[in-house]
């Protein structure tokens, strides 16, 4: 029997583990005793994480669909149909009216090799990931308000914190290590706030829970700064020397006292007198925040509120002191890294920048575009003709699914890269069978900014590639070679060409648990915590934000709130969790939570079905009553393929990010 | 006893090599920071002085994914009959044998875990380096066993005092006699020495008894089980890493032209375990499962196996994300009354 040491496939913890291998076959999973992250722990998904790699259904062999029928291909055919199918409409339309979409489930080197490959070989910088979906409205404001947008902290640092305020993150659920962590520092007399306007079981493990309506997470945050500025918490000298804007982000919290922010958010007002004097009082607060926060039209202003308030109190730049958004995501971080975001190369450096754009051209040897890109949703929206989907499945994951699925199907050419078939794949020209996390070296990037290297434990199956293999033979035979031996030359290149990479070589990685960037250079240690002594762009910039609802507010034919998310047991779109036995078996059906008193009124009875109604569409689920959910809100997750909640989703955009607001929209229920 | 022997250290890798001429040798080997058991190249690269490996040595008896039987035209059975070594394991993991034994042995056979059992040779360390986690000193499972072991070595020092327990021990010692010698009277005071040294070196005492006792005389609040509960990640982890935990599932994977019946590790923190048709869930409640796997260990076992179904090896109190391991949550009763 043999172990391999290697990083969990599902969110952004990073945990380390090891699989384990007899006779070509993965028997087992046993999370890693040393690794800093989960030391010795793993969350259901991370213990089962190996089931799906071996799963019959895997795709095995290329494919190209003839007159509406997917056929067995050869590697050469589907490759030349891929490389025809894309020449064919750059000829006719253009570079840009080809969109490319990276994954955050392969590595830092496929996703780098993957905007190479869109720049470089087809002209285009219509190049995103599912990052846009989550944590695009992280990147751009905490850009703005500190010059980069990562989680500040690492994890190993949350138990010796003093305060944990959590906002928008179901951390038990959806970041269990982390929450490992949280619950350890609480043992140990550390305060944890949690804002959720659902009941999570992190929120009743806190020993204050704000239970604010959805979409009002502004002026939760403008009502607590309030209170830090009229009670004298704000700390001054901080503000003063490591800071700017100030005086006009000042002015503005006037028109948020506790009152006018109960009165929004429905949290009461002393409550948020408590949080504010909380999380003041201790310099060693670490705020946490995810989808909760980013997934809304004002992702970017509540993103920019959590900049603001850590500024505010000097709460960042040391340890266990900061502000940390938590990715949902494996490499989602790595991916952003990379650059498969449409306006940045690899380690946010601008296309726009003429001396970033000079240094790409020199070492790829290609004229690159100028202009930004597209993002996913504006793809969707009728923005390309061609698209190339690598480890994406849009069809369940993007809001307003019956929209999305349009959009693929009017496609001039789909080319999907992918482990199975996906609902996605069902639009594709030609299907690529890809390696899955198990069967491919390279790396991932963990939330904490944790490079890792991710191990071949055994082959792929049948005739499928890793995906930065697919992407090098397509590439040469679209006459332009990519010579790499192996996923360390790669990460060679991108250490060359990215600066918070400088230092980091698969070499390196082999020892301890991977290297945190910045890593400027190959002696650096890497990076524990960001903003030491100054913030990345200088001084840290205070942005004023002003509360603006949510696009759809539920009215009379739609009287309730929707917040959709994921649940402990599946990972986004089901892929590889509903392909998993003992954890399909636990949450084998959508559903809906309902408050109990909204049940009553409307006849709904425990596990019965539910028709769900919006604007965009219906779907039926099954009910599922509980105090978790406040009155007038209903939560459903967004993993099932039987009842896609994203049909239901507002895609309506935040105008910086372009995120959908995914947390909140109008619908109607009825009983079956 | 029949079957005691001085081996020399430097005679352990040559006597180890000869085992694996004939089965795979698994060993504790260092990879990073962390020690895990699994196949052996070089024999000089074993790490004895370690702590206790994740999972349990049960992963060679029963894997988390054992496949079990194919079928094609025809049926054909995928018990593994592979033979193995597994070297340098504990005492308590061993205690827990005799458990598993009665659990998969007893009237019903399972004749996948009495394949593995009878293939698998179990060479067991008596503990000079107990974790803080550990605590099978006040159970009578460990640090050193007076039976049911196949081989057990006494490190002193230069050499290890060997203990053959089982016919298939004493086998590769009399076939490797001349590695060896018969112990002297001060061999048996160093062994002696050892199993004394080694009990001092335990700081965890936890009394499964007492905890066994609050159970049955219900004295232990649903307030209390409750905010146990609260704490529960519903990993499953306590189950996957336990010695003695046995749950599994059964289920079948069609290919294109065969289909394969495949067991995997499974957990009775899980509502889905005990489903019913009808999507009846007997413990849908999260605190009844918590309760269950606690009076399963403390109380059930006991009666049907004629043992505490935990050895104190503590390796749930190392992989529970919520700190509600057999250990914490037993020392949790004492600040409890009724």
């Amino acid at each position: 029997m043999q172990k391999v040491l290697t990083v969990c496939p599902y969110c952004g913890c990073g945990c380390g583990l090891y699989l384990h291998v007899e006779n070509g076959r993965i028997t087992g999973v046993s999370p890693s005793r040393s690794h800093p992250v989960n030391t010795g722990s793993l969350c259901v998904k991370g213990w089962n994480s190996y089931e799906f790699v071996q799963h019959p259904e895997r795709l095995r062999y290329p494919m190209i669909r003839e007159k509406g029928i997917l056929r067995r291909a050869t590697w050469q055919e589907a490759l030349q149909k891929v490389a025809e199918g894309i020449n064919r409409v750059k000829a006719a339309y253009g570079a840009h009216s080809i969109g490319v979409l990276s994954s955050a489930k392969c590595t830092n080197e496929e996703n780098y090799l993957m905007m190479k490959f869109a720049r470089g070989v087809i002209g285009t910088n219509n190049v995103d990931h599912c990052a846009r979906l989550c944590h695009s409205s992280t990147v751009g404001g905490l850009a703005r308000a500190f010059g980069s947008g990562a989680m500040t902290n690492s994890i190993s640092e949350i138990k010796e914190a003093r305060v944990l305020f959590v906002i928008g993150s179901n951390t038990m659920e959806q970041h269990p290590m982390i929450a490992m962590h949280m619950l350890d520092a609480v043992r140990k007399g550390t305060t944890l706030v949690v804002a959720d306007p659902r009941q999570t079981q992190i929120a009743r493990l806190a020993h204050l829970h704000l239970r604010h309506r959805c979409g009002t997470d502004v002026a939760l945050l403008l009502g607590i700064m309030n209170v830090i500025v009229t009670e004298g918490l704000v700390d001054k000298e901080f503000v003063r020397r490591r800071t700017e804007n100030f005086d006009a982000f000042e002015s503005l919290l006037d028109k948020y006292p506790p009152s006018v922010a109960e009165s929004i958010t429905g949290v009461r007002a002393a409550d948020i007198r408590k949080a504010a004097r909380i999380y003041a009082s201790e310099k060693r607060s670490m705020l946490f925040y995810s989808m909760g926060i980013t997934q809304h039209i004002t992702g970017t202003d509540n993103v920019r509120a959590c900049a603001d308030l850590v500024m505010l109190t000097g709460h960042i730049g040391l340890p266990m002191t900061g502000l940390n958004p938590l990715r949902g995501q494996n490499n989602v971080q790595g991916a952003c890294d990379m650059g498969a975001l449409p306006e940045f190369y690899s380690g946010y450096q601008p296309v726009k920048d003429p001396k970033a754009r000079r240094k790409f051209q020199r070492a790829w040897r290609r004229k690159l575009p100028e202009r930004p890109g597209l993002t996913l949703m504006e793809m969707m929206d009728g923005g390309v003709r061609a698209m190339y989907i690598m480890g994406e499945n849009p069809a369940i994951s993007d809001p307003d699914a019956t929209h999305v699925r349009d959009a693929l199907k009017k496609l001039d050419f789909l080319v999907v890269q992918d482990i199975f078939q996906t609902e996605t794949t069902e639009y594709a020209d030609v299907i690529l069978p890809a390696a899955s996390f198990a069967e491919k070296d390279g790396t991932f990037t963990n939330t904490e900014r944790r490079v890792q290297l991710l191990r071949k434990a055994v082959d792929p199956p049948g005739e499928a590639k890793a995906d930065w293999q697919i992407i090098c033979e397509l590439s040469e035979l679209m006459g332009y070679p990519m010579h790499y031996r192996g996923s360390y030359e790669i990460m060679e290149e991108i250490a060359l060409l990215t600066p918070s990479y400088g230092g980091i070589l698969h070499h390196r990685l082999e020892e301890g648990f991977g290297i945190q960037w910045p890593c400027p250079n190959s002696n650096h240690p890497g990076t524990p915590y960001l903003h030491r002594k100054k913030f990345a762009r200088g001084l840290g910039s205070f942005i004023t934000v002003d509360y603006i609802p949510p696009a759809e507010l539920p009215d009379e034919k739609y009287p309730f709130l929707l917040t959709t998310g994921r649940i402990y047991f599946h990972y986004h779109t089901g892929t590889m969790t509903r392909r998993t036995s003992v954890i399909e078996r636990e949450e084998p059906l959508c559903f809906v939570e309902i408050n109990r008193e909204d049940a009553k009124r409307l006849g709904i009875r425990d596990s019965f079905p539910v028709r769900v109604k919006s604007r965009r569409g219906e779907i039926e689920v099954s009910a599922r009553i509980t105090d978790r959910v406040p009155e007038g809100t209903v939560f459903i997750p967004f993993h099932f393929r039987e009842a896609v909640c994203n049909i239901l989703t507002n895609p309506a955009l935040d105008p910086i990010a372009k995120i959908p607001e995914f947390k909140v929209c109008a619908v109607a229920l009825e009983a079956v | 006893m029949a079957g005691e022997w001085i081996l020399d250290k430097n005679h352990l890798s040559y006597w180890l090599r000869q085992m694996r001429n004939e089965m795979e040798l698994i060993a504790p080997l260092r990879e990073r920071e962390d020690i895990v058991f699994k196949s052996v190249e070089k024999i000089h690269e074993i790490v004895l002085d370690c702590p206790a490996s994740i999972p349990s040595p049960k992963e060679f008896l029963t894997p988390q994914f054992e496949p079990m039987l194919k079928k094609t035209d025809k049926i054909i059975d995928l018990r593994d009959n592979s033979k193995r070594v597994v070297f340098g394991v504990r005492s308590c993991d061993i205690s827990a044998l005799r458990l598993l034994d009665r659990f998969y042995l007893n009237g019903f056979k399972d004749p996948y875990y009495e394949a593995r059992r009878k293939n698998t040779l179990f060479i067991s360390i008596v503990c000079n380096v107990p974790d803080n986690t550990c605590f099978c000193i006040g159970l009578g499972t460990g640090p050193f066993l007076k039976e049911g072991f196949d081989i057990q070595l006494y490190d002193l020092g230069d050499r290890y005092f060997v203990q053959c327990g089982s016919k298939e021990a004493r086998k590769w010692c009399s076939r490797y006699s001349f590695l060896m010698r018969r112990p002297g009277k001060a061999d048996f005071e160093d062994q002696y020495e050892v199993e004394l040294s080694s009990q001092a070196m335990f700081r965890k005492r936890i009394s499964l008894e007492y905890a066994q006792q609050m159970i049955s005389e219900d004295k232990l609040s649903d307030g209390f089980w409750q905010g146990v509960t609260e704490r529960c990640f519903e990993c499953g982890g306590c189950v996957y890493v336990c010695p003695l935990c046995t749950c599994y599932t059964v289920f079948d994977r069609a290919y294109d032209n065969e289909t394969e019946r495949i067991r995997v590790w499974d957990t009775c923190f899980f509502k889905g375990f005990t489903r019913l048709a009808g999507n009846i869930l007997p413990a849908e409640q999260r605190i009844l499962r918590t309760k269950r796997w606690f009076y399963h260990k403390l109380l059930y076992y006991p009666e049907t196996l004629g043992g505490f179904g935990c050895v104190g090896c503590g390796r749930c109190t190392i992989t529970c994300p919520g700190r509600i391991d057999m250990a914490t949550v037993v020392l949790k009763m004492k600040d409890e009354q009724k």
